[in-house]
């Protein structure tokens, strides 16, 4: 049952985040005053299939916003309403209900989802339907059996098109009852482009045992020889539909009756061979003829695109890794055993040849762990695509105008980062809005545009991720930043007094921080910037912010791309190896004790005519001093960050799969983990943003940052 | 730790159903510190493992010893008579790691060697109740194994085997998160 639920769960997610893109989407189309119908319709499949398998997994609640969206929408794809701001709205914030409604358990609905108010605030978004238009419909020679037949949809799209002033025409074709779905898939395939399918009937003449001819009408406003290049062949015959003269009045009353006589006239949409009084659906086709009248469904369409694909449990794909890592723990094995083989010269061409194979082994082992590393990534879209959708809600909540450019949503990342990186963005974006971007009016006296402009960029740098958040707003005064500080009491004046500008910027990332005079609704949440510092150092990731007075503020993050696996320089300090992530080191060099320098009871020393502040680790975890005669300075960086840690030996570079420590060890600072080294050793993972944190820290202002 | 740290270990099994309470201290593991013989419910007890090489951890509560790979899966390791305060004797060829389910992790206790698995009946188990007020709240009760011979009669057993002090792992191991 629960893994039925967990399935529920990821299916229910992407359709919701598929309605979250939609919706922008529908958004801009409807800001932009291009077609929004095509959008309609597939919010309206999302909606439909989230409110079916809802029912399916007793959440009734879901079910029941998901059934009030849906009329909404149906009203909207019929035409009965308007798409206007105010039911997008509603619309986003029905997405905004079915994720919160997805975290509860449908047993014990939490009350934080005031659901009747939200429904009536769905039904009271009513806009005036745009209903009673003059039917033109009535001033073309269609067939009024045919008229009877459309469905309420299809009316509307024959209304809507004949009011934009399209053509109407008709296509007869004559499909083999075997390929009749592929041939008909190929002909809405070409129609695309030039034409809307309104709707396809069978034909009056029928077919024969093996073949169905179909009427499709369809609206275009290319011209007749265009259309018949496009869709004409294989038989297929194309007639426009004419427009009657507009001689009878009474013919302009909304498909009354009596229209059913004027199948006499010429280009009428059924031929005249067709009794009037046939029953219009059922036609002389035998057996199963896939009814062609019926949209395919959600559900059709969602088969076809999800064939490829499968939903794996990311944690299957945690014990596949760790699988591999056994397996690596096993060829270092071997490669020992090959070794002690190898003193033998009796089995040496033994050893030999247990190498070849081993060599085959560790390279098929690479390609599993590449593979395996390589279904965990996902592209950051999804997550950029939430928060647009934010952008958007708090751009209108706030009456400031904002603009979203975002680029590099194909960049890959690990699938559990990128779970734990929406909370730390979304603040981000928020702060942006609510304290960068100023108001339109304050903007202009400014001279800048209205419009704000928020610039989301991601691209790949090695083997990490680089995220960019940047605004064209206010900017930070660090002056005002020091002057909260020291009022909240987080840095004295003196300390305040020696700190350079973008150490004063920095003060933002303490605990109890918050410039915002008045706590908004949307940055006064309870979480700081310090939350976010602290969740992406725990991803292995740091944060650098770069602020312009009026000019803007723009925060970097950079991230490993995967978190299963890592590249690692085995130190040694004593007789105890620590593993040092290389994505953090930047050059390991003999260290020379005479070159070290003491300012005001720190140890640096210059590399290459800059101060790095350096620490012994055996100091820094208090562990006997081992006096090797020669030692090493590993130049560690993140970020902006440096600082070089003295290790007794370098023992070579390894790939590691981290590993947690256990909760006992949760307090334990500047390990990010262990790793198994193989015959039975493991090795502590260092924390490299941590240590540097440590080492850096300004004793008197940022030693608070650390906690 | 965090959420995603926490995922990246294989999952742990289902914890271990404590049977009823008197159950629970009817099967037990019983094991030597420092010569006076203690017992944790049976059903804490995942596995038995001889000491592999023990990692130590810089800044850790001085109850712990360090880590071990049980598999895969990283085990903080505890030295139990240290936060027993019993005296420690280096570790020989008896001393054992019994892994202990405390409930939210599974930790690795180093003990001196272990005995046996001890059923006992009702009357051969005095709840810490019963024995007076003055026992840590890391004390179950008192355990008074009789030898049984082929009729089914008991007489006690040797000094230093006939008393077992039952342990809970519970209280005493949430101690090392405390530091």
């Amino acid at each position: 049952m629960s893994e039925l639920r967990e399935e529920f769960l990821a299916e229910a997610q992407e359709i919701v985040e598929a309605l979250s893109r939609d919706l922008l989407l529908l958004d801009q189309a409807h800001k932009d005053g291009t077609s929004t119908q095509d959008l309609i319709n597939e919010v309206f499949r999302g909606v439909h299939t989230l409110k079916g398998i809802a029912g399916m997994f007793g959440y009734v609640r879901l079910g029941e916003v998901a059934h009030a969206l849906e009329d909404l929408l149906d009203a909207l794809r019929l035409g009965r309403r308007e798409v206007s701001i105010g039911l997008l709205d509603a619309l986003f914030e029905g997405v905004e209900v079915f994720q919160r409604l997805l975290v509860e358990s449908p047993e014990s609905p939490s009350s934080e989802v005031d659901l009747p108010a939200f429904l009536s605030r769905l039904a009271s978004s009513e806009s005036p339907g745009k209903r009673d238009a003059p039917d033109e419909l009535a001033a073309y020679a269609l067939d009024e059996s045919v008229l009877a037949v459309l469905t309420e949809y299809e009316e509307h799209r024959l209304r809507t098109n004949v009011s934009k002033g399209m053509g109407l025409f008709r296509l007869r074709v004559r499909f083999s009852l075997m390929t009749i779905d592929t041939q008909l898939e190929d002909l809405k395939t070409r129609a695309k482009s030039v034409a809307e399918i309104i709707t396809y009937l069978p034909s009056a003449s029928g077919g024969d045992g093996d073949a169905i001819e179909l009427d499709v009408v369809l609206a275009s406003s290319a011209p007749f020889e265009r259309l018949e290049e496009i869709l004409g062949g294989d038989g297929a015959v194309l007639e426009r539909v004419g427009r009657r003269p507009s001689r009878a009045p009474e013919l302009a009353a909304p498909r009354p009756a009596a229209r059913a006589q004027s199948t006499e006239h010429p280009a009428v949409i059924l031929p005249p061979a067709r009794p009037t009084s046939a029953p219009p659906a059922p036609s002389p086709t035998p057996r199963d003829v896939p009814a062609p009248r019926k949209e395919l469904t959600a559900d059709q369409l969602a088969l076809r695109s999800v064939a490829h694909t499968v939903r794996v449990d990311i944690r299957k794909l945690d014990h596949l890794m760790n699988v591999v890592g056994e397996l690596a723990i096993v060829r270092s094995a071997v490669t020992r055993l090959t070794e002690k083989l190898r003193g033998r010269p009796e089995l040496r061409q033994l050893a030999i040849d247990l190498h070849r194979v081993n060599r085959g082994f560790e390279r098929h082992l690479e390609e599993l762990q590449d593979g395996i590393l390589d279904v965990r990534m996902v592209p950051l879209g999804q997550t950029f695509d939430r928060l647009a959708r934010i952008v958007r809600q708090l751009a209108r909540e706030h009456d400031k105008e904002v603009q979203l450019v975002v680029s590099g949503a194909e960049t890959e990342i690990d699938k559990l980062i990128v779970e734990e990186l929406s909370d730390p963005l979304m603040h981000l974006i928020r702060n942006a809005i609510d304290h960068g971007i100023e108001t339109p009016k304050r903007r202009e006296l400014a001279g800048k545009p209205a419009m704000g402009t928020l610039v989301l960029n991601a691209y790949q740098k090695g083997n990490h991720v680089v995220i960019e958040i940047e605004d064209d707003g206010a900017g930070m005064n660090p002056q005002v930043i020091i002057e909260t500080a020291i009022s909240r009491g987080l840095v004295s004046e003196e300390a305040a007094a020696e700190l350079s500008r973008d150490e004063a910027l920095q003060l933002i990332f303490l605990p109890g921080f918050s410039t915002s005079a008045q706590v908004t609704d949307l940055s006064g949440r309870g979480v700081g910037m310090d939350v976010v510092k602290t969740n992406i150092a725990r991803l292995g990731g740091v944060i650098d912010l770069h602020s312009e007075l009026a000019t803007g503020t723009k925060l970097t993050i950079t991230l490993p791309v995967t978190l299963a696996i890592m590249s690692a320089l085995l130190v040694r300090v004593g007789s105890r190896e620590y593993a040092l992530p290389i994505t953090a080191v930047q050059e390991a060099i003999a260290f020379e004790e005479r070159r070290v320098r003491n300012v005001e009871g720190r140890e640096v020393l210059t590399l290459r005519g800059s101060t790095l502040p350096i620490a012994r680790l055996d100091h820094l975890f208090r562990l006997p001093p081992a006096g090797a005669a020669k030692r090493f300075l590993v130049v560690a960086s993140v970020g902006q960050k440096r600082a070089g840690l003295v290790v007794d030996a370098l023992e070579g570079q390894q790939d590691i799969v981290i590993k947690p420590l256990g909760k006992s060890l949760s307090k334990v600072r500047g390990f990010a983990g262990a790793t198994d080294l193989g015959d039975q050793r493991v090795a502590l993972v260092l924390d490299a943003p941590g240590l540097l944190d440590e080492i850096l820290a300004h004793e008197r202002v940022l030693g608070e940052a650390r906690r | 730790m965090s959420e995603l740290a926490k995922r990246s270990t294989l999952m742990p099994a289902a914890p271990a159903a404590p049977p009823s309470r008197q159950a629970d201290l009817r099967e037990l593991l019983a094991f030597v510190l420092a010569g006076e013989a203690y017992a944790f419910p049976l059903y804490r007890v995942r596995e038995i493992l001889k000491p592999p090489p023990i990692t130590p951890v810089p800044r850790a509560s001085r109850h712990v010893l360090g880590i071990v790979s049980v598999r895969g899966v990283i085990t903080t390791v505890v030295d139990l008579r240290r936060l027993m305060q019993v005296e420690e004797t280096p570790p020989n060829k008896s001393s054992r790691i019994l892994l202990v389910d405390t409930g939210g992790e599974v930790l690795g206790a180093l003990v001196d060697e272990v005995l046996q698995v001890y059923r006992l009946a009702e009357d051969e188990v005095e709840l810490a109740g019963v024995v007076g007020g003055e026992l840590s709240d890391h004390v179950l009760g008192i355990g008074r194994p009789r030898v049984r011979t082929r009729d089914g009669e008991g007489v006690a057993r040797e000094a230093g085997r006939d008393l077992l002090i039952l342990l809970d792992p519970q209280p005493l191991l949430a101690r090392i998160e405390r530091g």
